[in-house]
């Protein structure tokens, strides 16, 4: 231990130092809190991570930097930079996830062979090599505890429309006018002028639909939002405070402080003195609170402890953190009450409340949030499709494809199916119009979706879905290498390389020669260029396994060549298949794989950022948790929402980072 | 008391499409900034964008000599303006090492930046403030806008290149090297943000769309209280928040020029001439929200709709994001592949010819708008005279990712400051330095190099 410390100080790394110490705390809890069962369990998972710590520190430090300084930095150094690229930095810190996908670039081009080049003096020996490249699995390990950075977040256009109807029952379409923006991973959180100026046109006329011009009776809803007006003799302001106090409550997602509500006594007063009556000044009160930050962002309750760099979410911002998360908007009475009562920070609570939250109909905003997006079927309502070709791609076939796609998830999600139902069911949710597409038009009618159980293995799950089969199609014929895309990144998580620039296609090839080749035998020419081979022998196959789903996910024999179709492939393994029933199986048996993607991507789209670093030692934790309760649907969400990084953010960078490049002025 | 600032008084709705009477334009402003003196037009900056690069023999005139007789087929729609632009071959891109598998994130993202994104943190934006918001903050402080984003589909594309943040992709305005600005892809709405002040409630109830005056006052008590929330917030957030201030100051200058303009135009009606107007003979401008899914015709729209926002002097800064880097397709052009796709054509003749279609489409919609502009007269010229109007693409070849002679067309006078009717060759320099040129003939002092530039492209100019 303390060996690591001393070195972590040479290279004057502050986060390595917090980790040693951190690693010593539970050293001395050990000893503390020994022999209770669960609590045990925990300790052992910390120390083997300390351990873990420990070696992949040491290998680093033995291994990795002696191998670096001798093969890479004479062109990868501090003065020369082939490529635009050094390991200085990544040396210095190398656990910082910055460095992550530098390292992994490193082990790619090792065992491509690629570096160092054939005509640098000095090259590895085999062994050397092989270290270098085991140690980057153990990399996640040089990663300091950290819950990744974590701004005030600003909610959403499907978040603010959704807040709105809450707060004042309008249509969360009042809100249709802001810019369309991507939700998840890279959420763009910023605020220009113009959305500046849009919540303020939305807060007019979301007022002018609710309240009463002046004179008039008062509406329903303002009555309930400003009560009686108060009698004569009595201190009005007194009354607009209590009433500043309760909109805020719910408004801001937490107490008001007595200096956030003495500027909304200022904003009644300035009513006031202008000669503006007790509901009309309520009314600027009530535009104050909807263009302030506190109700357009969800902020932090009190005031940040000083010096802090990483904190616990206080209880408000774990119930906005868990409301927006599956229902997209501000969380309800029961979870206000248990953030009031201080409780939902505790794990039992909280996995209390995920059940109960998605058994509201309110979660399908998450599948409209998340599912949608996951399975890339956001694009589908807008998705050219030749009209000659297909002119069953109307408005309502695409909306039955997604409403298939909601249903399934929903279904797997309220009923706490495992995860292997996704491939696997054997039932899915039809109405007339997709019914024609399954082949099914005379056992569904009418345009309502239903459950129908299905007896055709090669249909059932997301694979043989036709929204999703539609979604990976060119416009005019399917594309076998999308779908093969399709499947190893959005089911099984694995990360595809775009093709190089400037590599020959198909049509390339002698016109005369490829005419009369069905699409599968001219695909499968680019196996025989190796520079293509390496990816396309998997995507390929996975692609023309689901070959016999045309362009919108009907069944055929034959391609558009008129040639019959061949679903027949291999997968690494030998794992052989001939029909998409088949493929389905090889596929579905990889629930681990399938369990981890999931995990991932929802865990990204929880936090709002991408994944980096410590966020792979936690992911290890909750894929562990959930095989062991076999894959159910909640139990993943809730691992998700009582994780270390769901609980708790990082409010300062780590300084180590910035490449000299100052932020915005 | 009028009801409404100026363009509305004189502004009929009818029906579905909206048809303007803009007579006496120069009314708004800033013509009565002299009385007396001639009065000079002030310099609007504009940019329209395409990815992908074009077909290189397509679309550079085969020579200086030639260039105002025989156009290449990509840019014959500009044959009627041709003696109002200029090209110039030599303006290289930003070499993007070490990002090098990000090429279309890039080409949106640097094009007007000519600046990389921050590659130790990929997955946050981090990049430049871009020409067109730095022109905002300068020549942008005249108008009721400070500058106009426009795109034509929503900026929604999820593509992760690089390992870099999916906004490289879809945006090309940044505020600040952290900020993209988002662009709007509603007609309707420019339209309304444009010249109807507030929302469309008003309309439709017929109530009064009159700024309450007390508005700023109390968004002035509401920045108040999120400055004590800024201090009791961690460094990152409050950097965020300043996003905020900055949308509540910018908010506040926005109504304080509509109460301005308000003002101007009550002293007219009661009679009181502010200054020696020039009539203008403009012909009336008819905007038609498109109902059908035509992308010519949403291009249209939003071309005419910066058209009036120059003409009317509501911005002097416009970027339309024609068409970003992902899924888009023509099918008006007879066939259904994208636009990427097809790019990589390698020299396929059938492919070549759909990009030089996709190309020349795009041009075309761009000399559509110059030529509008040409047909304003303003002051002793045109609208066009008073522009600087710029289409370009972030790559030269969309085939091979390359950036070494980006193809650029620049439109207008720029108020004498440019000398156009001209292919200028040779020219040696790169994609900040055709930006700072171009900000310097627009007025704003370029006090900071833009990305990488060094120097300016004086070959260009008057």
């Amino acid at each position: 231990m303390s060996l690591v410390v001393s070195e972590r100080r040479r290279v004057g790394d502050r986060f390595g130092l917090a980790v040693s110490l951190w690693r010593s705390t539970w050293v001395a809890l050990v000893c503390v809190v020994a022999g209770t069962g669960a609590a045990n369990a925990e300790v052992a998972a910390e120390l083997d991570l300390a351990a873990a710590q420990a070696t992949a520190q040491k290998t680093f430090k033995e291994k990795i930097v002696p191998f670096v300084s001798t093969y890479c930095t004479d062109c990868h150094g501090e003065k020369k930079r082939k490529g635009g690229m050094t390991f200085m930095y990544a040396l210095r810190n190398p656990g910082m996830a910055t460095f992550r996908k530098q390292w992994k670039q490193s082990v790619a081009s090792l065992k491509a062979h690629d570096m160092p080049p054939e005509e640098a003096k000095k090259q590895p020996t085999p062994e050397e090599t092989q270290v270098f490249i085991d140690w980057v699995s153990e990399m996640k390990y040089l990663s300091p505890k950290d819950p990744g950075l974590f701004v005030i977040r600003r909610l959403n256009k499907v978040e603010y429309g959704n807040t709105l109807h809450d707060l004042l029952g309008v249509d969360p379409m009042v809100a249709q006018e802001l810019p369309d923006e991507v939700v998840g991973a890279g959420y763009l959180n910023s605020l220009s002028p113009l959305l500046m100026e849009q919540y303020l046109v939305v807060a007019n006329e979301v007022l002018s639909r609710v309240l009463a011009p002046e004179n008039a009776p008062p509406t329903e809803v303002q009555r309930r939002l400003f009560g009686e007006l108060p009698p004569g003799g009595t201190d009005s302001r007194e009354a607009v405070h209590k009433i500043a106090q309760t909109l805020t409550r719910s408004a801001y997602r937490r107490p008001a402080s007595e200096g956030e509500l003495d500027v909304l006594m200022g904003v009644f007063d300035l009513g006031v003195q202008n000669g503006r009556g007790y509901f009309e000044s309520l009314r600027l009160v009530l535009k104050a609170i909807l263009v302030s930050p506190q109700f357009l962002f969800i902020t932090p309750d009190g005031v940040l402890e000083s010096g802090a760099d990483i904190v616990a979410l206080d209880d408000f911002q774990i119930a906005s953190r868990l409301s927006y998360l599956l229902w997209s908007t501000s969380p309800d009475a029961e979870l206000s009450a248990l953030a009031d009562a201080g409780k939902l920070h505790e794990p039992a609570v909280l996995g209390e409340q995920v059940r109960r939250l998605l058994a509201d109909p309110r979660s399908r905003a998450l599948f409209d949030g998340f599912g949608a997006q996951w399975l890339g079927l956001g694009m589908l309502a807008n998705k050219t499709f030749d009209a000659a070709k297909f002119p069953q791609m109307t408005p309502s076939m695409r909306s039955a494809m997604y409403d298939e796609a909601r249903l399934m998830f929903d279904s797997i999600t309220r009923e706490n199916l495992s995860i292997s139902s996704f491939i696997d069911a054997d039932y899915t949710f039809l109405n007339e119009t997709l019914a024609g597409i399954y082949g099914l038009e005379g056992e569904v009618k009418g345009s309502e979706m239903r459950k129908v159980r299905l007896n055709n293995t090669n249909r059932g799950g997301i694979l043989g879905m036709p929204g999703i089969l539609a979604t990976t199609s060119f416009p005019n014929r399917t594309s076998p290498v999308n779908r093969g895309v399709w499947v190893l990144e959005q089911v099984l998580g694995e990360h595809v390389p775009p093709p190089p620039p400037d590599v020959p296609t198909l049509e390339k090839q002698d016109k005369t020669k490829i005419a009369n080749l069905t699409l599968r035998q001219r695909t499968e020419l680019h196996r025989t260029n190796p520079v293509c081979a390496n990816c396309h022998k998997i995507l390929d196959p996975i692609g023309f396994g689901l070959e016999n789903f045309d362009a919108i996910g009907r069944w055929r024999d034959k391609d558009d060549s008129g040639g019959a179709i061949d679903a027949a492939g291999e997968l690494p393994g030998e794992k052989r298949f001939s029909s998409p029933a088949e493929l389905k199986k090889i596929i579905g048996a990889r629930t681990d794989d399938l369990s981890r993607n999931l995990i991932e991507k929802l865990l990204s789209y929880a936090l709002g950022r991408q994944l980096e670093g410590y966020d792979e030692i936690v992911i290890d934790r909750l894929a562990q948790a959930i095989a062991n309760d076999g894959y159910r649907m909640q139990t993943l969400v809730t691992q998700i929402v009582t994780s270390y990084p769901f609980m708790h953010r990082r409010v300062l960078e780590p300084k180590e980072t910035s490449n000299g490049k100052k932020l915005a002025n | 008391m009028e009801k409404n600032w100026l363009i509305d008084r004189r502004t009929c709705l009818r029906g579905l499409g909206a048809s303007l009477a803009l007579p006496l334009l120069e009314t708004m402003g800033w013509a009565e900034q002299s009385k007396t003196a001639a009065y000079k037009p002030p310099v609007r900056l504009g940019f329209m964008y395409m990815p992908h690069g074009v077909i290189m023999d397509q679309f550079w005139p085969a020579s200086p000599e030639t260039f105002l007789t025989s156009p290449p087929p990509c840019i014959e729609s500009l044959r009627p303006v041709l003696d109002q632009c200029l090209m110039m071959k030599g303006i290289s891109g930003i070499p993007i090492a070490p990002l090098n598998g990000a090429p279309h994130a890039l080409e949106l993202s640097t094009w007007l930046t000519a600046t990389l994104p921050d590659a130790n943190r990929r997955n946050i934006v981090n990049i430049a403030i871009s020409a067109d918001q730095i022109a905002a903050n300068y020549i942008g402080g005249f108008t009721a806008l400070p500058s106009l984003e426009l795109a034509t589909m929503p900026q929604t594309h999820k593509e992760n290149q690089e390992g870099l943040n999916e906004a490289y992709y879809s945006h090309c305005s940044f505020r600040s090297p952290t900020q993209p600005v988002p662009a709007e892809t509603n007609p309707r709405s420019v339209f309304n943000r444009l010249f109807k002040n507030r929302g469309q409630a008003a309309e439709k109830s017929g109530a009064s769309t009159q700024t309450d005056p007390l508005e700023r006052g109390m968004l002035d008590l509401v920045l108040g209280g999120a400055r004590d929330l800024r201090r009791r917030l961690s460094y990152n957030d409050q950097h965020k928040l300043d996003e905020y201030l900055d949308g509540v100051r910018s908010l506040e200058r926005r109504i304080a020029a509509i109460e301005y303009r308000q003002k101007e135009a009550a002293l007219e009606a009661a009679g009181v001439s502010v200054s020696k107007r020039n009539a203008s003979d403009s012909p009336p401008i008819e905007i038609k929200i498109p109902v059908g899914d035509k992308r010519s015709e949403y291009m249209k729209i939003m071309c005419d709709l910066t058209v009036l926002a120059f003409q009317t002097d509501t911005t002097r800064v416009s970027t339309y994001i024609g068409s970003t880097p992902n899924g888009v397709s023509y099918p008006e052009l007879g066939f259904t592949d994208e636009h990427h796709s097809v790019t990589h054509h390698n020299n396929q003749n059938e492919k070549v010819d759909k990009v030089e279609k996709i190309c020349a489409f795009n041009v075309a919609q761009f000399a559509y708008m110059v030529q509008r502009m040409r047909d304003l007269k303003e002051g002793e010229g045109t609208l066009l005279d008073n522009c600087i109007m710029m289409w370009g693409s972030g790559l030269e070849d969309g085939n091979k990712h390359t950036r070494e002679n980006l193809p650029f067309i620049i439109a207008g006078g720029g108020g004498g400051s440019l000398k156009t009717g001209r292919l200028v060759t040779g020219v040696s320099g790169n994609q900040g330095d055709l930006l700072s040129t171009l900000l310097t003939c627009a007025g704003v002092p370029v006090d900071r190099p833009i990305g990488i530039s060094t120097k300016q492209i004086t070959e260009i100019m008057a």
